[in-house]
């Protein structure tokens, strides 16, 4: 009886044991410190703008590299940082190594976040299921803002790589299981993209914008339906799409051109796309900078003495200098190069310049000093933040300045081109067109202009930006423009190879 | 009996011994077998807290009254109990005990005979840890245990690699549970190694089963010193000091063969730079081609730096209570010239109580606190890339604040490569705070055969971590300017809460012998981490303000956060012993557990089994004269695997910002990466033998082991996003044998030797990959690594060096030369598959990081009270990738290992083996190639002790203590043919290691 008892009270002690496991065992089901997508609460309209917000940031927060390698290979830029990086001087020659990590790096930029703004799209459809009235509109725009954003990501890639994988959807294995697409029917898929996501968005130029300043609209979706078209060779296409930007009479070139490309420029008129950035007015905490530091001397005695330098990495040819230089450019010349005065040398040392013009100085108009340094002897002026107008306390190289993607005298010229390769457009002519972009620049005016001279008016304007004018040579096959210092260019070197790691990854072979 | 406790826990430094009615009895304890003296005998009155040990010379003296009774015992003898008449000599002979020589093993939950073990478990002792000088205990076992690789970390503080039979998952972090004293642990870097009695180490799955999930890269059991009933109190002082030193530090390029690398480079800039070196520094007066410097930076950054330890402990027990209380302090400093260091005191005590006849009660406290100052480990990869032409100090800078340290960018130089600053400015320190508290109550619910345990642990730990940036000025490109002058201050506190319960029934009915045990577990694991960084410090420059509220108050905006994870467990486990005859043996367990982290599948059961036969016990075998004992051994058994990282089952939501007109925004981005994961599958089959030959002089240990993870977790590269994603995708095996013997002798009253060898192989190979491809991708894209099926895990992938083109005949005949442009000095590869082009086809296996052998030694020899011993261990078959070397990829304006400048390619036959200066820095000579990956073997002397011990005796008229003085060298040499400073690099990249130092040190241990 008394063993019974020794049993029994364990027993009891047991059981209230197993009670209380029980209660433990429920908490298997709780999972704390994580946020899933499904427990954001769709009906919840005024969150709907952060997926939004989340497509532009990504937009925004651009790799360094990525500027670099779509406008190295051009003829007006070439590869700075000797000694540094020689597999993206060989770029530069056009010897291209598919083990170089850049390539790697930069079609991930890309393509990741293409692949977050995709997902911000489906998050917007979700939350779309659940508006009703002003706010089925808001989500339209919204999911038609990130297809203006997923464009311009395409559109880049089918630049580099040439035929790559159209994203529609966040089931990216579907997605690339049936191989690439030709970048024509990229292109093509850029083009129609444009034209689903106009009908919703803003009529107005992106500074006029209310809920997201700076953020794109209907014009900006035409001008990259124009260059979707303009790589196309479709110039009626390119005629109408910026026919259409240009008789809205929204936009108008900033007078200043040095200041277009420095802090009284952002979110200029002339602007219809550009990566804002910012360290918000503040000498420390929060920024959210591009890295501008490739694009600078890697030598300088700045005005703000603790002002950065950059890396040297990107540095105007001599050939564009001499060009500028043949055609009495004085602005143009001025905003777009930074001269050390090693380069003022080697290009006095050429007979033809030995005498320069007064204004070429290794000082910039807002006197910092440009000094001499191994790597290279010039540096890109368009992405020069005068040390003057960096934040107190930031000394980043070009801390807070936006970057221009698309500007209106891109747009002018588009269309003046198309129209001299034979489209119509009702809007202007093409002299006009060209010599709007001519008089800020305080060139003469032309008449009757040419395809050729719109090309050089678009070397001109638009050198060191984004690989424009090494675009529009390869769509041209002027293969002679790229063969110069030495550079043999042929059509097989017009696409970058497939980055090896992306051939390990993806059903994709290189030629 | 309360009173008695208390007096006990008073009074543990003064006791002193009751004198009624005594006289003295002397005797000398032998071995009944060859009648030699046997010393450290315990001699004890029963029933008392009297007692004390025979001498070297198996001596002892007692005060006895008529009528006691003495008990004597010793590890390996049958103990004897002799109660005392009148007399006053007592000589005793100890027959050995062939099955206490084998032992008690510490099990999971409980303890089993050594000879009834059917599993792989091998046992450490106090003494082989306190040879090494070091702040971790798993670091003392490196070498000891066949089939476990001890990868050694040589920062302060720092706890080695540790994987137990290869490594048997790609996502579940490779280290072990530790449990100590019953509590689980991931990482023991608190306990000092004087606090550790023993150290079990489970490796097979039929031992590790009862513990579970997380048990799966093997189960590491430590117990820490207590008392024991009826104990004579021991006091124990220990101790050592010593010092660090650096060995085979990789000698870099100087200043000449730099400069002859960049002159044979052909880049202009590269000359250019030593050209402005020689203008800023001055021509050197002996080769005037050279700037007037010579840095090796490597000598530069390196300290030899002190150690010591000193713990002073105390064990005993009574007729009901047993007790152990012991502090601890260790110190150590790093050998990287800067705030680099680590402190830590510990205190612990532990009493066990018999409350009644059938209730038992304890409780177990650890106290430990540390202080550590971590070193900035880029400053190791800093100095191997700094060049040799630049001085530490620029003299000639007069904008620098406030130590002039040199920059390169002055020559022309993209970063300042100088590694001083991040050293001098910048300091990181934790202190890392830990409770260990545990109760148990104990209770025969039948007496001799059924128990019922319950037991609590909670172990509190915070790490508080402050990082401070400080105020410098070198030059435009390298300084601190005060708004960037920052603090961060990160707080973590962890909590986890542990409570068993468990029912044994024991039996013995004719021959057999029956464990039962049923029990449960629940586990609750709790962590926070509040974090906030503060910048634009105010009096930066002095200690007393390195505060959070000396920071600009309106910039925290984006530099706070706080994570919380909360974690539930719950498990239940059976266990049968049993066996027949002492002859036939049979072990199962069966384990059942919840895991939160896995939604489609929460419980989990999971079955094992051990057989073992003793054929010594067979009546064949019988006087056999060879064989003391043996057995076979065979176990089988299946773990789920848990450890993967927090759930990946579902889509999340993240935070972004972004500027929108000069305004911070908030956006969210959502992931799509999701997965549905089970646990992975370890299964094993185990074989073994254990032996004892020889009179018991020779003992042998093997086991041979394959071990199959199936649902391999392996992160994949998602197409698209480049984000990889862990999923069941494969399975692996770990396939080895392990070895060990140990031979130990007594040769003469003065003379005893004892000899140990272990040998572990390990075979990794992937055996499925679920993949379109055929293989998944991990490492960097630049430095491939790759799983394949028939490959070891992670296996370094690329192209094959066949040599190196070496005049322009072999370049024009080389089609692959023609087309690449190649040059005399390129690198020349292997067609694999003689297309006669190079690409992504020619790529091949160029090895594992994991080694096929691990190997260990020691021998100990001694000589009437001096003992000499010297441990060496290695390892085989593994490589490392030359990662420093590497990186020339991403920067080329850098130094490089003098290895690499003697022997570069500069003429024909000069080598076929090393590019050129100006191929090294072509894309061609970059790629990934078997030129990067290197053997990984290494040999080292692992320790060598000298000990003499004073035994006690008397000393001037005064009792005095037993002591022993050591002197001690700690991996004195290591041989090795890889090219950096240090062969143990745990996942065979190597791009910024710690050395690890050489430490010599000496020590003292007394016994009361």
């Amino acid at each position: 009886m008394k063993n019974l008892k020794l049993v029994l009270k364990p027993m009891a002690l047991l059981t209230v044991l197993g009670m209380l496991f029980t209660a433990c065992s429920e908490k298997l089901e709780e999972n704390d410190g994580q946020l899933a997508t499904d427990d954001l609460d769709f009906t919840n309209m005024s969150d709907m703008i952060l997926p939004v917000y989340g497509a532009y940031s990504v937009t925004y927060s651009r790799g360094w590299e990525d500027p670099l390698l779509l406008g190295v290979r051009g003829d007006d830029v070439n590869a700075g940082g000797l000694g540094d990086q020689p597999l993206f001087a060989q770029t530069d020659l056009y010897n291209y190594d598919n083990g170089f990590w850049m390539f790697n790096q930069v079609w991930i930029n890309f393509y990741k976040d293409l692949a977050d703004i995709i997902n911000s799209m489906e998050l917007l459809e979700r939350y779309k299921v659940f508006a009703t009235g002003q706010d089925i509109t808001r989500a339209d725009q919204y999911i038609a803002e990130t297809k203006v954003l997923s464009a311009y990501q395409h559109l880049n890639m089918a630049k580099l790589w040439g035929n790559i994988f159209i994203i529609k959807t966040t089931d990216f294995d579907a997605e690339t299981n049936n191989g690439v697409d030709t970048k024509m029917e990229v292109l093509q898929y850029v083009s129609d993209l444009m034209d689903e996501a106009i009908p919703f968005l803003p009529d107005v130029r992106p500074n006029e914008r209310v809920d997201i300043p700076g953020g794109v609209t209907k014009y900006t979706a035409l001008a990259i339906k124009a260059m979707a078209n303009l790589e196309m060779e479709n110039y009626q296409g390119v005629a109408d799409a910026t026919g259409q930007i240009i008789s809205s009479s929204k936009f108008s070139l900033f007078p200043d051109f040095y200041e277009l490309f420095k802090k009284p420029g952002e979110l200029s008129n002339e602007n219809l796309f550009e990566l804002q950035f910012s360290d918000y007015n503040q000498s420390s905490g929060a920024a959210n900078n591009h890295e501008y530091g490739p694009f600078g001397p890697a030598n300088w005695t700045p005005v703000v003495k603790t002002a950065d330098p950059g890396w040297g990495f990107y540095e105007p040819s001599v050939k564009f200098i001499k060009f500028m230089l043949d055609r009495g450019e004085t602005k143009r010349l001025l905003t777009s190069v930074l001269f050390t005065p090693d380069g003022i040398s080697q290009i006095k040392s050429d007979p033809s310049y030995a005498t320069l013009p007064n204004f070429i100085s290794n000082v910039t108009p807002d006197g910092d000093q440009i000094n001499n340094y191994a790597r290279a002897k010039f540096a890109s002026g368009k992405h020069y933040l005068p040390s003057n107008q960096l934040t107190e306390g930031r000394n980043n190289y070009g801390s807070s300045k936006n970057f221009i993607v698309i500007r209106y005298s891109e747009i002018l010229l588009m269309y003046a081109e198309a129209l001299t390769r034979g489209a119509s457009g009702t809007t202007m002519t093409a002299d006009q067109a060209v010599n709007t972009v001519r008089v800020r620049a305080d060139m003469a005016p032309l008449s009757g202009v040419t395809s050729d001279q719109v090309m050089e008016e678009k070397f001109a304007e638009l050198a060191m930006e984004w690989g424009v004018r090494y675009f529009d040579m390869i769509r041209l096959n002027k293969y002679d423009e790229l063969s110069y210092d030495g550079r043999t260019f042929s059509a097989d070197k017009e696409l970058l190879p497939y980055p090896q790691a992306q051939l390990d990854l993806l059903p994709l072979e290189n030629n | 009996m309360k009173a008695k406790l208390v007096l006990f826990l008073f009074f543990l430094f003064s006791y002193t011994v009751s004198q009624a009615q005594e006289s003295t009895v002397t005797g000398t304890v032998t071995s009944a077998e060859d009648n030699l003296p046997i010393p450290g005998v315990n001699v004890l009155v029963k029933g008392t807290n009297r007692g004390t040990s025979t001498d070297f010379d198996g001596n002892y003296s007692l005060q006895v009254a008529k009528g006691e009774v003495l008990e004597f015992s010793s590890i390996g003898f049958k103990s004897v109990d002799i109660t005392i008449d009148s007399q006053t000599t007592l000589n005793v002979g100890l027959v050995s005990d062939v099955e206490a020589l084998g032992e008690i093993v510490v099990i999971g939950y409980g303890t089993q005979r050594k000879v009834d073990l059917t599993g792989a478990i091998t046992t450490v002792k106090a003494e082989d840890i306190e040879k090494t000088p070091n702040s971790n205990v798993m670091q003392s076992l490196q070498g000891k245990v066949a089939g476990v690789q001890i990868v050694s970390s040589g920062a302060p503080g720092a706890s080695p690699t540790v994987r137990i039979r290869g490594v048997n998952s790609f996502s579940a972090g490779g280290g072990p549970l530790y449990v100590v004293d019953g509590m689980w642990y991931e990482n023991i870097d608190f306990l000092d190694n004087s606090q550790i009695e023993t150290v079990s180490v489970l490796k097979d799955v039929s031992s590790i089963a009862i513990f579970g999930q997380r048990g799966v890269n093997g189960v590491i059991i430590i117990e820490t010193k207590s008392g024991k009933f009826e104990m004579k109190p021991v006091i124990t002082y220990n101790g050592y000091t010593g010092v660090q030193y650096a060995r085979n530090v990789v000698k870099m390029a100087n200043a000449e063969q730099f400069t002859t690398m960049a002159y044979e480079s052909g880049s202009a800039p590269d000359i250019q730079f030593v050209e402005n070196a020689i203008a800023r520094f001055g021509r050197s007066r002996v080769n005037p081609n050279l700037p007037d410097v010579n840095t090796d930076w490597y000598k530069e950054v390196l300290r030899p730096a002190t150690i010591s330890s000193h713990s002073i402990g105390v064990t005993g027990g009574g007729e009901s209570a047993s007790y152990g209380v012991s502090t601890n302090y260790f110190s150590q400093d790093g050998i990287l010239d800067m705030k680099n260091e680590y402190e830590r005191f510990n205190i612990q005590s532990n009493v066990d109580v018999k409350v009644t006849d059938r209730l038992r009660i304890g409780t177990n406290s650890i106290f430990s606190n540390a202080l550590r100052y971590n070193p900035e480990n880029s400053a190791w990869f800093q100095a191997y890339f700094a060049v040799p032409i630049l001085p530490v100090f620029d003299y000639v800078n007069p904008d620098a604040v406030t130590t002039p340290y040199s920059d390169a960018t002055v020559l022309g130089y993209r970063g300042s490569q100088n590694p001083f600053p991040v050293m001098r400015y910048n300091e990181n320190q934790l202190k890392i705070r830990k409770v260990l508290t545990s109760i148990y109550g104990e209770f025969d619910i039948v007496p001799e055969k059924l128990t019922f345990k319950t037991s609590y642990y909670h172990d509190y730990s915070t790490i508080s971590e402050r990082n401070v940036r400080s105020l410098y000025y070198i030059s435009p490109n390298s300084n601190r300017q005060q708004p960037d002058t920052s603090i961060r201050r990160a707080e973590q506190d962890y909590s986890t809460q542990i409570w068993d319960n468990t029912l044994t029934y024991k039996d013995q009915f004719g021959n057999h012998n029956l464990t039962l045990l049923a029990g449960s577990s629940y586990r609750d694991e709790q962590v926070n981490s509040f974090s906030a960084t503060g910048n634009d410090i105010q009096g930066i420059a002095f200690e007393s303000s390195w505060y959070l509220n000396f920071a600009d108050p309106t910039k925290f905006n984006d530099n706070v956060s706080e994570i919380g994870d909360r974690f539930y467990a719950l498990a239940y486990f059976g266990r049968l012993e049993y066996g027949f005859d002492d002859r036939y043996l049979v072990n199962a367990t069966v384990r059942t557990e919840g895991d939160a982290k896995f939604p489609r599948e929460i419980w989990k059961t999971t079955p094992q089994i051990g057989v073992g036969w003793v054929i010594s016990q067979e009546s064949f075998m019988q006087e056999n004269g060879v064989f003391d004992f043996l057995k076979l051994r065979g176990s089988w058994g299946q773990l789920p695997n848990a450890a993967l990282g927090g759930s990946a089952g579902t889509r999340t939501v993240s935070q972004v910002t972004l500027a929108i007109q000069d305004l911070l925004t908030n956006g969210i981005i959502s992931t799509n990466d999701f997965t549905d994961l089970k646990r992975e599958i370890l299964e094993e089959t185990n074989v073994g033998l254990s032996a004892r030959m020889f009179q018991n002089k020779l003992t042998l240990e093997a086991d041979y082991y394959i071990r199959d993870t199936k649902d391999l977790v392996v992160p994949v590269i998602q197409r698209i996003t480049n984000q990889s994603l862990i999923k069941n995708a494969g399975e692996m095996r770990n396939e080895g044998l392990e070895l060990s013997a140990d031979w130990s002798q007594r040769v003469s009253d003065n003379w005893s030797f004892s000899i140990g060898a272990n040998i572990g192989t390990n075979k990794n190979t992937i055996t499925k990959i679920e993949s379109d491809q055929g293989y998944f991708d991990t490492g960097e894209a630049e430095f491939r690594q790759r799983l394949i099926v028939g490959e070891p895990i992670n296996s370094f992938f690329g192209v094959e060096v066949a040599g190196v083109y070496q005049n322009a005949a072999e370049v024009a005949a080389d089609p692959v030369a023609v087309a690449n442009n190649l040059v005399p000095g390129d690198l020349k590869y292997v067609d694999q598959n003689g297309d006669d082009v190079i690409d992504d086809a020619d790529r091949v296996v160029l090895g594992s990081y994991l080694p096929t052998l691990t190997y260990g030694g020691n021998m100990q020899v001694s000589y009437k009270n001096f003992d000499l011993s010297v441990a060496v261990s290695g390892q085989s078959g593994n490589s490392i990738l030359n990662r420093k070397r590497g990186e020339v990829i991403f920067t080329n304006d850098t130094n490089i290992d003098a290895d690499f400048a003697i022997n570069r390619w500069h003429g024909e036959g000069t080598t076929n083996s090393y590019p050129s200066s100006a191929a090294r820095r072509k894309g061609w000579n970059q790629k990934m190639s078997s030129f990067f990956v290197e053997d990984g073997m290494y040999f080292r002397i692992q320790n060598i002790q000298l000990a003499y011990t004073i035994p006690s005796g008397s000393l001037l008229g005064q009792r005095s203590p037993e002591t022993k003085i050591t002197f001690t060298a700690d991996r004195p040499f290591t041989f090795f043919k890889y090219n950096g400073f240090n062969p143990e690099v745990s996942d065979g990249i190597d791009r910024q290691t710690y050395p690890i130092p050489a430490v010599y040190t000496v020590g003292i241990n007394i016994k009361i």
